[in-house]
C-alpha cells in the first residue's frame, strides 16, 4: 500500500502537467510583471534598466487620481448597492412565511450567469437618452429627470458602476443568503422570546454573526471595484474623455494601445498591491473586531 | 395586521425581482420587434406579433454560427482539460504521500488570489512568442491554467473526505496506482466533478478580458468578443441586436436552470477560501 502512494514516478506523473501549465501561465507572468516595471521596455526591442523612474512618474501622472477615484466610487457603490440591499433581501427572503423563495433566488442569479458583454450591451439600450428604458420610465412616472447616462462625465461611472452590482448582485444575494441560513433557528427564537421584534433581533444577532459573510462579500466588492475595466471599456471606452478611466484600463491603453509596456507593468504592481493591501486590511479590521 | 406585515417582508422581495428579471424580458422582448414597435407604438409591452425575420437575420448576417462555435471549441476544450489536470494533480496531493505536498498546495493557492490584470502583460508577449496568436490554444491555455487552481481546491477537499479503506481493498485486488486513481477515486468524486464542469464551462463562455486582448481575427472570435463589435456597426438596428443577445445568452441561461445548485455551491465554496 505504502509503496504504492509513494511512487515517485506516478506522483510526478500526476503534479506536473497541472504543475507546468500554472506555472508557465499565472506564476512566471507575475513575476514578469514585477520584474519589468523596472524597465523602459516597449514588447520587441530590448528593454533598458530603469529604476523606480515608471512608479516616479505614475505619482505624477493625472490618470492614477482619476482611476484611483473611479475605483473607489465603483467600489462603494457595489458595496451599498449589493451588501446594504442584499441584506435586506437575504434576510426577507430567509423568513419562513416567503412563498416562491426558489423562483426568487433564481431570478436574482440569472444576471450573473450572462456574458458581461451581453449586460453591457443591453444597458447601453436601456440608458439610450431618447429611446432607452430609464428616460422613458422617469417620463412615464412624470420624474423630470432626463439624463444623457453615459455621455454625463459626473453621472456616467454611477451609471456604470450601478450596472456592475446589478449584475452581480445575485452572486453576493446567494452568499449573504447562505450566511442567514446557516445561523441557527435557536438564536432567533431565543431573542424573540426575550421580546425583541424581528428586525431587531436581526440587527443583533443574525448580523453580527454573519461576519465571516460579510468580510469576503467586502472583498469582493472592493477588489472588483479597483480592478473594474471591461463595464468601462465597452460601455464608454473609458470615456468621456478619461474620465472614467480605472487602473486596469490604463494597463490596458498603455500596454495595448501605446506599447509603452514597462510603465503599464507598474500600473499592474500598484493595482495588485493595492487589492492585497485592501484585503489584508479588512481582514485585520474584521478580525481584530472579534477580540 | 399579520396580513399587512407578510406582504411588507414580501413586498423589497418581488420588487427587485421586477429590477432583476425586467430588463431581460424586456431585450427578449424587442428581439421580437421592429425598430417601429420599439421607438413609437409599443416600447414597453409584449411585442404585438412575434417577428422571427431578428433571428433567421441573425443567424445568417452576422457571425453568430461562427462565434457560437469558436466559443463551444474554447469552453468545451478547456473545461475537460482542466478537470483531467486538476484531479490528477489533487490526486497527488490529496491521496499519496511525499514530502512537499503541502507547499505544493499551497503553491497553487496563490493563483486564486492573483488578480488577472497582473498576467495580462506578459501573458500577451507569452501567447505571441508561442504563435498562439489567434488560435484557440491562445485562449485554452490561459483558461486551463486560470481554472486549476479553484478546481483542484475543490477536488482535493473532495478527495480528502474518501475512507483510506476504499484505496486498501483496491490495493488488495492488486490494481497498481492508475487503475487505482481511475477506478475507485475519479467515479467517486463524480459530483464535484460535475459541480467544477459546469461553473468552469460557465466562467470560460463569458470571459472577455483575455479574448478581447488575445484575439483580434474576426473568424476566431468567441461570443461575447464577437457581440462587442455589433454596437458600432448595427447600433440603429435594436431587433437584431436584441435577437443576437438572446442568442448568446439563451445557452448560459438553460445550463444554469438546469444545474443552479451545482453552480451556486461552487460559488459558496470559492468565498469559503478566499475569505
Amino acid at each position: 500500500m505504502n509503496r504504492y502512494l509513494s511512487n515517485k514516478k506516478a506522483i510526478a506523473l500526476f503534479l506536473l502537467p497541472a504543475l507546468l501549465i500554472y506555472s508557465v501561465i499565472i506564476i512566471y507572468p507575475v513575476l514578469q510583471t514585477v520584474y519589468r516595471s523596472f524597465f523602459n521596455w516597449d514588447g520587441l526591442s530590448t528593454a533598458t534598466w530603469n529604476g523606480i523612474s515608471n512608479y516616479r512618474d505614475l505619482l505624477e501622472d493625472p490618470l492614477l487620481i482619476t482611476s484611483l477615484r473611479n475605483g473607489l466610487l465603483f467600489a462603494l457603490v457595489l458595496a451599498v448597492f449589493q451588501i446594504g440591499l442584499g441584506t435586506v433581501l437575504a434576510l426577507a427572503c430567509a423568513d419562513p412565511r416567503i412563498k416562491g423563495r426558489k423562483l426568487l433566488k433564481t431570478s436574482y442569479f440569472i444576471p450573473v450567469v450572462l456574458s458581461v458583454t451581453v449586460v453591457c450591451q443591453l444597458w447601453i439600450a436601456m440608458y439610450d437618452p431618447a429611446n432607452g428604458l430609464i428616460n422613458r420610465l422617469f417620463n412615464l412616472l412624470h420624474i423630470p429627470y432626463q439624463q444623457n447616462w453615459l455621455t454625463s462625465p459626473t453621472v456616467s461611472i454611477i451609471a456604470i458602476a450601478f450596472v456592475n452590482a446589478w449584475q452581480f448582485m445575485g452572486y453576493q444575494f446567494s452568499l449573504l443568503y447562505a450566511g442567514v441560513k446557516s445561523i441557527p433557528e435557536q438564536y432567533m427564537e431565543a431573542a424573540t422570546i426575550d421580546g425583541c421584534s424581528k428586525w431587531m433581533a436581526h440587527r443583533k444577532v443574525t448580523i453580527p454573526l454573519m461576519k465571516e459573510t460579510y468580510k469576503f462579500c467586502l472583498i469582493v466588492a472592493i477588489t472588483s471595484g479597483i480592478g473594474a475595466f471591461v463595464q468601462m471599456l465597452i460601455m464608454t471606452s473609458g470615456g468621456p474623455g478619461t474620465s472614467n478611466y480605472t487602473l486596469t484600463y490604463m494597463i490596458y491603453r498603455y500596454a495595448f494601445m501605446e506599447s509603452n509596456y514597462g510603465y503599464a507593468c507598474a500600473v499592474s504592481v500598484v493595482l495588485v498591491s493595492l487589492s492585497l493591501l485592501a484585503t489584508v486590511i479588512i481582514n485585520k479590521t474584521f478580525d481584530r473586531n472579534e477580540a | 395586521m399579520k396580513k399587512l406585515r407578510a406582504v411588507l417582508i414580501q413586498a423589497p422581495l418581488w420588487i427587485y425581482f421586477v429590477i432583476s428579471v425586467y430588463p431581460l424580458v424586456w431585450m427578449i422582448s424587442y428581439s421580437l420587434k421592429n425598430n417601429d414597435e420599439i421607438f413609437v407604438t409599443n416600447p414597453f409591452g409584449f411585442p404585438t406579433h412575434f417577428r422571427i425575420e431578428n433571428y433567421t437575420a441573425a443567424w445568417s448576417q452576422f457571425n453568430i454560427p461562427r462565434y457560437f462555435m469558436n466559443s463551444f471549441i474554447v469552453s468545451s476544450i478547456s473545461t475537460l482539460l482542466i478537470i483531467v489536470l486538476a484531479l490528477m494533480f489533487s490526486f497527488a496531493i490529496a491521496r499519496m504521500r511525499w514530502k512537499f505536498r503541502e507547499s505544493v498546495r499551497l503553491y497553487m493557492t496563490i493563483g486564486m488570489f492573483m488578480p488577472l490584470q497582473v498576467i495580462m502583460i506578459p501573458l500577451a508577449i507569452l501567447v505571441r512568442d508561442f504563435h498562439l496568436t489567434n488560435t484557440y490554444g491562445a485562449l485554452i491555455v490561459p483558461y486551463v491554467a486560470i481554472g486549476l487552481p479553484f478546481s483542484c481546491l475543490i477536488f482535493y477537499g473532495f478527495m480528502k473526505g474518501i475512507p483510506g479503506e476504499l484505496e486498501e481493498s483496491a490495493c488488495m485486488d492488486g490494481a497498481n496506482i492508475y487503475r487505482m486513481f481511475i477506478q475507485i477515486i475519479v467515479p467517486v468524486v463524480t459530483p464535484a466533478i460535475a459541480t467544477v464542469a459546469i461553473f468552469q464551462f460557465l466562467s470560460n463562455w463569458n470571459e472577455f478580458m483575455l479574448a478581447y486582448i488575445l484575439i483580434s481575427d474576426e473568424a476566431m472570435k468567441t461570443l461575447p468578443l464577437g457581440l462587442l463589435f455589433f454596437q458600432g456597426q448595427y447600433s440603429t438596428d435594436w431587433g437584431g441586436m436584441g435577437a443576437v443577445m438572446t442568442i448568446a445568452s439563451l445557452p448560459m441561461v438553460i445550463i444554469y436552470l438546469f444545474f443552479s445548485e451545482q453552480v451556486e455551491n461552487a460559488m459558496t465554496v470559492g468565498s469559503a477560501v478566499k475569505g
